[in-house]
């Protein structure tokens, strides 16, 4: 199809507007990139950009942005619990803007900040010491009381009427929301001009391995030979990495999200509550783009739930009573790659060559393009980053997890 | 697609009164195991993206543990069950 709607420009004689182009497949590639989504495109653009490896593939068994990167509610922000996430979450956060000029792409990055409420004297101590790792770490992240909530977002029910009344809040100014499209467009225009080839519509279906090498890797439409092949399917990174043998730490569970009618302008920061499992911001179009609801068994489908949007519907009107009567406009799945410690796995394998980059369940979005700035010098250079060294898949056999989940009680799918 | 799973004792009921249990693994002898395949035992999934056997309890419901066989592309019933007692 995409092939046809190129061909009707072509013949028109218009000039060539399309931001990316299809290339016939080389039979071999410097890498190969499993996954057209932000981190994979990302790392494309980084191994050309910083490292002159332009021979690079991306392979997409669907459109690029078709899974995460394009399903996600589009929020960012660096107030992660432990200390070894927050530096890789807090250079991400601080990269959009550069990006945007260097992409030349209006990314409508909109840092509005992030409120995230407690709901009990408990959740409030627990949001407390993520405030302090923040501010030891030098991110902006600071405790309101419920009367200070309200200050900043006057629509919130801070009286007792709540299942859930608002105790507190951790609000962190510098987050907000990147409009998550632009953000896959944009680095794939960047990858593309770089000379690097994105293949979609081309399913991976075998990762060719001798002697503990990656050596090439088979698709529907041939097979490439490559010595480094980079892992980042999101939802489908389990089944990426069991063509090699690996198994990974990872449920996949389907996650559902949805966007209310285009409002007035009333919501001007991201309000988030782990109690409530709700979490909503007010897009630049004016509609209310929440979140979300983990159905907590393993799935690929991208099912939606009358069950959650009942859910949500209770949630938002007990935290904002004025939204009663708005209307949903839609309703749409994706897929998580949840890790048991809710950090992700950006780690080299037991496979020569072959690299992960996946477990990032929901938080993939916000740090797609410093991981793959990170990743693609990993790919490049053959030596770990040191802010990537926290991310190792060995950390599971060592028994030494990572303390995010802290940071998302009441998210996680295991409650 | 169906949000029906079969309970072996009260038949067939919404899957939101269910809880997940994990996948059907083979649990190593402890008193030989090492320290990483214990782990690998604890952490590591298959994630078929297919048919994939595991463990499911009736949470709201009677309270029953049962493993089942599950396609996981669609959540359809079922292939066949067994009550684990």
């Amino acid at each position: 199809m995409m092939k046809k709607f190129m061909d009707r420009f072509r013949k028109k004689g218009r000039q060539d507007v399309r931001m990316w182009h299809e290339h016939p497949m080389k039979p071999a590639y410097d890498a190969v990139i499993v996954g057209g989504g932000l981190h994979g495109l990302a790392a494309a653009y980084y191994l050309g950009r910083d490292h002159g490896m332009t021979d690079v593939a991306v392979i997409e068994r669907r459109y690029i942005g078709y899974g995460g990167s394009g399903r996600n509610t589009s929020i960012v922000r660096s107030n992660q619990r432990s200390k070894e996430n927050i530096p890789l979450y807090d250079e991400g956060l601080k990269l959009w803007p550069e990006l945007i000029g260097e992409l030349d792409f209006n990314l409508m990055f909109f840092n509005c900040g992030n409120l995230n409420l407690a709901h009990s004297e408990a959740e409030a101590a627990g949001l407390k010491m993520t405030v302090a790792t923040a501010q030891i770490m030098g991110v902006r992240s600071e405790f309101l009381n419920a009367r200070e909530c309200k200050e900043l977002v006057p629509h919130l029910d801070i009286t007792h009427r709540p299942r859930y009344p608002i105790y507190g809040g951790m609000y962190h100014p510098p987050g907000g929301t990147v409009r998550h499209d632009a953000v896959v467009w944009a680095l794939a225009r960047g990858a593309d001009r770089l000379g690097i080839h994105i293949h979609q519509l081309t399913e991976v279906e075998d990762i060719l391995v001798e002697k503990g090498k990656v050596t090439g890797v088979k698709t529907d439409k041939g097979t490439i030979r490559t010595p480094l092949v980079l892992n980042a399917a999101g939802g489908y990174s389990p089944t990426v990495s069991t063509m090699v043998g690996i198994d990974l730490p990872v449920t996949v569970l389907p996650l559902q999200a949805l966007v209310s009618e285009p409002l007035k302008p009333f919501l001007h920061h991201v309000v988030s509550s782990g109690r409530y499992h709700a979490y909503a911001s007010q897009s630049l179009k004016g509609e209310i783009v929440t979140g979300a609801h983990m159905d907590p068994w393993p799935s690929y489908t991208t099912h939606v739930t009358a069950h959650y949007m009942k859910h949500q519907a209770e949630a938002l009107m007990d935290l904002m009573p004025c939204l009663r009567g708005a209307r949903f406009m839609r309703i749409w799945g994706g897929l998580t790659d949840m890790t048991p410690d809710m950090a992700p796995i950006v780690s080299d394998s037991p496979i020569g060559g072959f690299y992960l980059d996946c477990g990032w369940g929901y938080f993939g979005f916000k740090s797609a393009p410093i991981t793959g700035r990170y990743m693609a010098r990993w790919i490049a250079t053959g030596n770990c980053p040191e802010i990537l060294k926290p991310f190792s898949l060995r950390r599971y056999r060592n028994y030494n997890l990572q303390r995010e989940t802290a940071a998302v009680m009441y998210y996680t799918p295991w409650n | 697609m169906s949000f029906l799973l079969t309970c072996p004792n009260c038949g067939p009921r919404n899957i939101y009164e269910f809880r997940f249990g994990g996948e059907v693994k083979t649990r190593p002898d402890e008193n030989t195991v090492s320290a990483e395949d214990w782990a690998d035992y604890v952490y590591l999934s298959k994630n078929v993206c297919g048919v994939q056997k595991e463990w499911w309890y009736h949470a709201k419901g009677c309270g029953t543990w049962f493993a089942v066989e599950r396609d996981t592309r669609d959540n359809l019933p079922v292939v066949k069950e067994e009550n684990e007692g």
